[in-house]
């Protein structure tokens, strides 16, 4: 900042105060025009500099002030405040009316509510304790719920509409293909770049196919089309509802003895849970045409050839396991964003909160079903 | 209040005896007794924050007292019973503040999923029910439009609609005219009025709108947010004359003293 700025934030501050005693009380002598200063004083500021000595009153003198700017009441509320603190008593002599009548509106009624306590750290504590506790449990509620009911689901029992089942089969599936196309398409060709590169070293470049088959089958097709759905729809999910909460449309849904969850929650679960192992598979052989499509370019495999060393190299266990793990990773996320979006509180930052939430519960969810899935194949040496 | 216990024990009609409302620690409103008369219209009515609405959501079942009893014809509201917990949720139609109609359905559709869900009518006879239920509240041929494409004073009726769609005994309104001009407003009271006579509903309704109360209310209970309990019960007509200075205060829209300003 160059020095002249500084200089002359200095001077206008001075000019808008000035502190003399008068017989022993210290006054504080405001003038010039309050609302043109750059950096108006601070009333603490003030209230710590000024030596009141044994003296229990402080004047604010404002006569010599160009206008009534509200900036200057704002200052001595904030300055009788401080010398409440100090049991300093503040009197006000010459302000314009109108900022005189802005500082009595401004003073506490009688009955001004008391502030709450803030609880103690134990307390606290105890409090965040015992949510991680009813969260852990609500969770568990949820998880029974939704197995208990499932049988009224597949029987066409529940207290869902059919209709609803059908656009979130539509919205979490056809709707998803475009992006789950692209994402999948570029991982298997990155895939397939970084192999070839490394593998041409060596002369090893047909196990090039063996690399992104096994890679895209058991692992990366699976975890990137769950990362999309947790973020596209995921977030949908939790937000749609915690729209519902706020609108109280999930009170009217309860007052005509619908549960949500079934109403809500069960359909889009089931649409999820049917819909990500083919977006899986669907995307799984994406990525391998990916593959395909870079070891033609750079490494001048034809397709075909490709094609004959991946039947060698894969066997259906691979695709298994990513099916499989992409049944539960659809679980996840329906039943992570249903209970967020349920549980948001009632305001419009609660919904933003809620979608933001979902996605970061459920790529960690994601990441840890992903591991120990790893664990456990390789125990059971799949 | 002597009038009071003696419409304790009413087979029809709702009774509420001693009911404490409060979340945690913080107290709303306590020792709440009172009765609503059948086929009447009964207005709580007392200043923003008062407990009102928690008084609404506690009589529909929406949150629970931990004391005192609400009884709808001599039966419980809160039992675990599923069968007798259904049973009594047809019967009660609420229309909410925000009118909660479900934004992912059209309004045919908002007002036949009760019944879709509640009878064993078939498609053909929901329809015309529902074509019934959308002209008793004036949007005759509405079903297809989506509730965000509706006016306020529009949503409202088609919350009306949609509470009244299993032929309910008793209507729960919340806030029935926040947000709604003085015209449009008073339309919808006089709807409320035609309804009631029609469909011989039991009207509950939370409001402060002076001009609603003085035209809807037979009856009217005050919730006193100083002593946390009701003040008066009664015809508000009766109560502006000879009620607490509070209530009076309150029903002629005159400040009260100083001391008992509110912070807004």
């Amino acid at each position: 900042m160059p020095a002249a700025f500084i200089v002359s934030v200095r001077e206008t501050t001075s000019r808008l105060i000035a502190v003399e005693t008068e017989s022993g009380t210290p006054v504080v002598h405001l003038s010039g025009d309050w609302g043109r200063a750059v950096r108006p004083p601070s009333a603490a500021h003030v209230a710590d500099t000024l030596d009141t000595g044994d003296q229990s009153r402080v004047v604010v003198d404002g006569a010599a002030l160009d206008n009534a700017h509200p900036r200057v009441a704002a200052f001595v509320h904030a300055l009788s405040q401080a010398l409440g603190e100090v049991d300093v008593s503040l009197e006000t002599r010459d302000l314009p009316s109108d900022v005189s009548a802005l500082i009595a509106l401004a003073s506490p009624t009688p009955t001004a509510t008391e502030q709450p306590r803030r609880p103690g750290l134990l307390a606290r504590v105890g409090r965040r304790a015992g949510g991680q506790a009813n969260t852990a449990r609500n969770t568990a509620n949820l998880v029974g719920h939704a197995l208990a009911l499932t049988p009224a689901l597949i029987s066409g029992r529940a207290q869902t509409r059919w209709r609803d089942f059908v656009e979130l089969v539509r919205e979490t599936g056809a709707a998803s293909l475009p992006v789950v196309t692209v994402v999948n398409i570029l991982i298997g060709a990155v895939l397939g770049f970084i192999g070839a590169v490394q593998l041409q070293t060596f002369g090893a470049g047909m196990y090039l196919a063996d690399l992104v088959g096994i890679a895209s089958a058991r692992e990366m097709a699976a975890i990137m089309t769950a990362f999309i759905m947790a973020g596209r729809i995921g977030a949908t999910f939790a937000a749609h509802l915690a729209t519902m909460e706020s609108n109280e449309e999930i009170d009217a849904l309860r007052m005509i003895g619908v549960s949500p969850f079934e109403f809500l929650a069960l359909p889009r679960l089931a649409a999820l849970s049917l819909m990500m192992p083919l977006l899986f598979l669907y995307g799984a052989t994406l990525a391998i045409v990916g593959g395909m499509i870079v070891a033609h370019i750079v490494l001048g495999t034809p397709p075909m050839a490709f094609v004959e060393r991946l039947q060698d190299a894969m066997s259906v266990s691979e695709f298994v396991i990513g099916f499989v793990k992409s049944i539960a990773f659809g679980v996840l996320i329906a039943l992570s964003s249903c209970y967020i979006g349920l549980n948001a509180g009632r305001n419009a930052a609660e919904v933003g909160r809620a979608a933001t939430r979902t996605v970061v519960v459920c790529i960690i969810g994601i990441i840890s079903i992903d591991a120990v899935a790893a664990l456990c194949t390789n125990a059971l040496g799949i | 209040m002597a009038e009071l216990s003696d419409n304790q024990n009413l087979e029809r009609g709702i009774v509420v005896r001693d009911l404490r409302l409060a979340f945690g620690d913080t107290l709303v409103q306590e020792a709440l007794s009172f009765a609503i008369h059948p086929a009447s219209i009964f207005v709580i009515m007392g200043v923003s924050g008062c407990g009102k609405s928690t008084l609404l959501r506690h009589m529909i079942d929406l949150a629970r007292a931990d004391q005192g009893d609400i009884v709808f014809d001599g039966m419980r509201l809160v039992t675990d019973d599923r069968l007798e917990r259904a049973a009594l949720q047809r019967r009660i139609g609420v229309l909410f503040q925000s009118t909660a109609l479900w934004s992912s359905m059209t309004v045919g559709e908002n007002v036949a999923l009760p019944m879709q869900l509640h009878t064993k009518m078939g498609a053909g006879e929901i329809a015309d029910q529902v074509a019934f239920k959308l002209a008793l509240v004036g949007l005759a041929g509405q079903q297809s439009r989506m509730p965000s494409e509706l006016s306020g004073g529009m949503q409202k009726r088609a919350g009306l609609a949609r509470a009244i769609a299993l032929d309910p005994d008793y209507l729960f309104l919340d806030e029935p005219s926040a947000g709604l001009d003085p015209i449009t407003s008073q339309r919808l009271d006089a709807l409320i009025m035609r309804l009631r006579d029609a469909l011989k509903l039991s009207v509950i309704a939370v409001t402060h709108e002076l001009p609603s109360i003085f035209t809807i209310a037979d009856d009217s209970i005050y919730l006193d947010n100083h002593s946390k309990t009701a003040i008066a019960h009664g015809d508000p007509h009766r109560l502006v004359e000879q009620g607490p200075d509070r209530v009076r205060a309150f029903l002629k829209r005159e400040p009260i003293e100083a001391e008992e300003t509110e912070s807004i």
